[in-house]
């Protein structure tokens, strides 16, 4: 097994769904929002990333614009776009609660993707957007694939820091407040509806960077890529790493990433071996699944941390 | 291990061994299933190119001489040279990734593939494997999503050392554009007709099947000489459907023929009576369905209850037996068509891998085939182990030189000096500046419950 190869591949990936599944993460176990439509962020990101550096269209291309711009005014755009998409749509939802907002922002996710599959002037239909440009070349002997490995990782770390501190201050203590018991935390003057939306569009923002980051991982910006899976892959990171602690949603996606490319890297010489393989594989997921929901070892690592430290 | 005598219904016993134990059990599961999988792994990575590199550099010069040094005959166990145990590739060995889709929608093709090049990749071993040494394959399933792909083929090069990657479908394909040709590997598909290739192949990204333009124009020639009154048009929403459509419309408007309707639906509903509604009010002589095997299904049982009664043109999706069983051949037999990227039967290259090989009929099975042979062929005329040597004379062994058939005939000719000409299975395969051939199509009719060809378009038909 070629264990540097399958780290970067981790590194990499796992750091994009550990984004967004950071983002879930405030908005779930802080803001307590049930947010079933964060892969619409997610593609609102990538587009956006698209677009902005796509050349404008020729040939067969369906496309009505492509920018041209440089990759960092794509990558900052995708964030912004990202927060006009949760303005959007949170201004109508956020007034609902539990399962409500749960199937609302499916929904919403659900609209966006049909959108971006019959309006082919936005991003090309069905055919979506190729050959999406890759910002980072090799770095004098440091090849491109531990590049764009390191951006990867340099947006989570970013992303963690930037939540940990928010939720360290006073903001974040009424948050939890909020969470606890609403009522009792708008007796004592706190806003809930602001703090909830606001906790929404700010989580948002690294969502969609992760999203334009993915675009440029995949070279695409596709609807199939950009599907409900997405949400449920962000969510079962989210559940098996813990939702309490953010080390716990990061865990969670480098953990899920990690068994999926430990399972890739077992290499299949024979057609029919690779078929028995993709077959076993999901039984395999799902036992692992069980497991670890079982025995919570993320859980439980974090608090050995905690308490050793 | 102080847990042990208190064994049951007890607080005592931590429950950290346990997980421990589970996750122990799982790892094990997995170095077994590495061992079955694979059975030198232990190289590591990108081995096999490292170790063949050298000795093809060397041979560069002289690679025709190269590429006669194995005994044709000789079964390929690497055995010659009399080296030390632990080095057991002693000629080399060359890896090519196969990435198909095995799952999915797919996956009947992805089967059909992936057989095909593991025929060709025994042939070729059998022949005495190429200048870099026998070929050894890496086969995975990307379930038809462009990530996994990405992830799988990543992992074939770098972890395996695959210089090509055979068999990815359209969207696939796509992806993997940037990733070849930062890597220099070489990306073929013998499906991948999507039109975005059009502009995006040619270099590294190669494809030995036509663009689904060609698959349009066949459908609308079809369409149009059928004697069709009228046509209603029901097409899938994705690209390797609404391509092709859009250029049988085209063919079908030019001719004079009524359009009753053109239906783009999204797959994935349970019913698709919305969409068939205008459709069957309309009663037209016959229903072209671009669609997947899934939608397809539902589609056309729902439209024979609503009393469609005409006849049917399917695309390629649906040109697989399976499709008697699940639409159920009673409503289909003698009223549906199906149209298919297809060798030319009667071309001698076809014929004799049709003796070789049972399953040559398949679609797709001859396309997938020449793509491993043109693989091995280039590996010999450069002399060049690595994906840049097959990208550098690709293109001369398919066109100009003397005509071949097989490696064992392609390296023979090579070794005497020639330019060779490697005429395919499928047809012959000149790569225009897009890296795509020119295609060949059949036509097939659903009769007692099979598919048999009722006509065939060569590509001399489309040639303005």
């Amino acid at each position: 097994m070629n264990w540097p190869q399958l780290l970067i591949t981790v590194a990499t990936i796992g750091s994009i769904f550990g984004v967004v599944t950071l983002a879930l993460n405030l908005q779930y176990a802080r803001g307590g929002m049930i947010n079933f439509g964060i892969v619409a962020y997610f593609a609102v990101g990538a587009y956006t990333y698209a677009i902005i550096t796509q050349p404008p269209p020729k040939g067969l291309d369906q496309y009505a614009f492509g920018l041209d711009w440089p990759w960092w005014a794509g990558f900052l755009l995708a964030g912004i776009a990202a927060l006009g998409f949760a303005a959007l749509t949170g201004w109508p939802t956020l007034r609902l609660r539990g399962e409500y907002l749960a199937l609302t922002t499916f929904a919403f996710a659900e609209v966006f993707h049909s959108f971006l599959l019959n309006e082919r002037r936005i991003g090309n239909g069905t055919v979506g957007l190729s050959n999406v440009h890759r910002p980072f070349g090799d770095w004098g002997p440091i090849e491109e694939k531990y590049v764009f490995a390191g951006a990867a990782a340099l947006l989570l770390i970013v992303t963690l820091a930037a939540f940990r501190q928010l939720l360290a201050s006073p903001y974040g203590r009424a948050l939890d407040a909020i969470r606890d018991d609403e009522v009792a935390a708008q007796s004592s003057g706190k806003p809930s509806a602001d703090m909830r939306r606001q906790v929404f569009l700010i989580s948002a923002v690294p969502v969609g960077l992760a999203g334009a980051v993915y675009a440029m991982f995949t070279t695409l910006a596709q609807p199939s890529l950009f599907t409900a899976e997405v949400t449920f892959v962000v969510w079962i990171a989210l559940v098996l790493g813990g939702e309490r602690s953010v080390y716990g949603a990061m865990l969670g996606a480098f953990g899920l990433v990690f068994f999926e490319e430990v399972v890739r890297a077992l290499p299949f010489e024979t057609v029919r071996s690779a078929q028995i393989a993709a077959s076993v594989e999901h039984i395999i997921t799902g036992v692992l699944f069980i497991a670890v929901l079982r025995y919570q070892p993320f859980d439980r690592i974090q608090r050995k941390v905690r308490a050793s430290t | 291990m102080e847990s042990t005598p208190t064994k049951r219904g007890t607080k005592m016993k931590p429950t950290t061994p346990r997980w421990l134990r589970l996750v122990a059990a799982m790892l094990a599961l997995a170095v077994i299933a590495a061992a079955c999988g694979n059975d030198d792994d232990g190289d590591g990575p990108a081995a096999p190119a490292e170790q063949a590199a050298p000795e093809a550099t060397a041979a560069a010069p002289e690679a025709t001489d190269g590429a006669t040094a194995p005994e044709p005959t000789e079964a390929p166990d690497a055995s010659e040279g009399g080296e030390p145990v632990d080095e057991p590739a002693d000629r080399g060995e060359v890896t090519i990734g196969v990435l198909v889709p095995l799952t999915g929608e797919l996956g009947e093709f992805g089967k059909i593939v992936a057989d095909a090049i593991e025929f060709g990749v025994g042939e070729i071993n059998v022949a005495g494997g190429t200048v870099c040494g026998d070929i050894r394959t890496v086969v995975a399933d990307t379930g038809g999503d462009p990530e996994t792909g990405i992830r799988e083929a990543t992992n074939m090069i770098e972890s395996e050392g695959a210089i090509a990657i055979l068999g990815p479908t359209s969207g696939i394909m796509v992806a993997l554009v940037d990733l070849a040709k930062r890597e220099e590997v070489v990306i073929m598909s013998p499906y991948a007709g999507t039109i975005t290739l059009n502009e995006l192949g040619g270099d590294f990204v190669y494809r030995t099947v036509s663009s689904d333009l060609g698959d349009g124009a066949a459908s609308g020639l079809w369409l149009s000489t059928r004697g069709y009154g009228s046509v209603a048009f029901m097409v899938q929403n994705e690209e390797s459907t609404i391509s092709p459509a859009e250029v049988a419309r085209t063919e079908v408007e030019e001719a004079g023929i009524d359009i009753t309707d053109f239906v783009v639906y999204n797959p994935g509903q349970p019913s698709y009576q919305a969409e068939l509604t205008s459709v069957l009010a309309s009663d037209p002589d016959a229903i072209f369905l671009a669609g997947g095997q899934e939608s397809g299904v539902t589609l056309i049982k729902e439209a024979v209850a609503g009393g469609f009664d005409g006849e049917w043109l399917f695309t390629a999706d649906l040109a697989v037996p399976e499709i008697f069983d699940a639409v159920g051949a009673e409503l289909i037999n003698d009223k549906a068509f199906v149209e298919f990227a297809d060798a030319d039967p009667s071309l001698p290259e076809f014929i004799s891998f049709e003796e070789r090989y049972p399953g040559a009929g398949a679609p797709f099975a001859p396309n997938s085939f020449d793509m491993v042979t043109l693989v091995a062929l280039s590996l010999e005329a450069s002399g060049q182990c690595d994906g840049a040597g097959i990208n550098s004379v690709i293109r001369g062994v398919s066109d100009g030189g003397t005509p071949v058939s097989t490696f064992a005939e392609g390296r023979d000719a090579l070794a005497s000096g020639d330019d060779i000409n490697y005429e395919g299975a499928s047809g012959p395969l000149v790569f225009d500046p897009s890296g795509t051939v020119s295609g060949a199509y059949t036509i097939q009719q659903a009769q007692n419950g099979e598919w048999v060809n009722v006509e065939f378009y060569p590509a001399s038909t489309f040639v303005e």
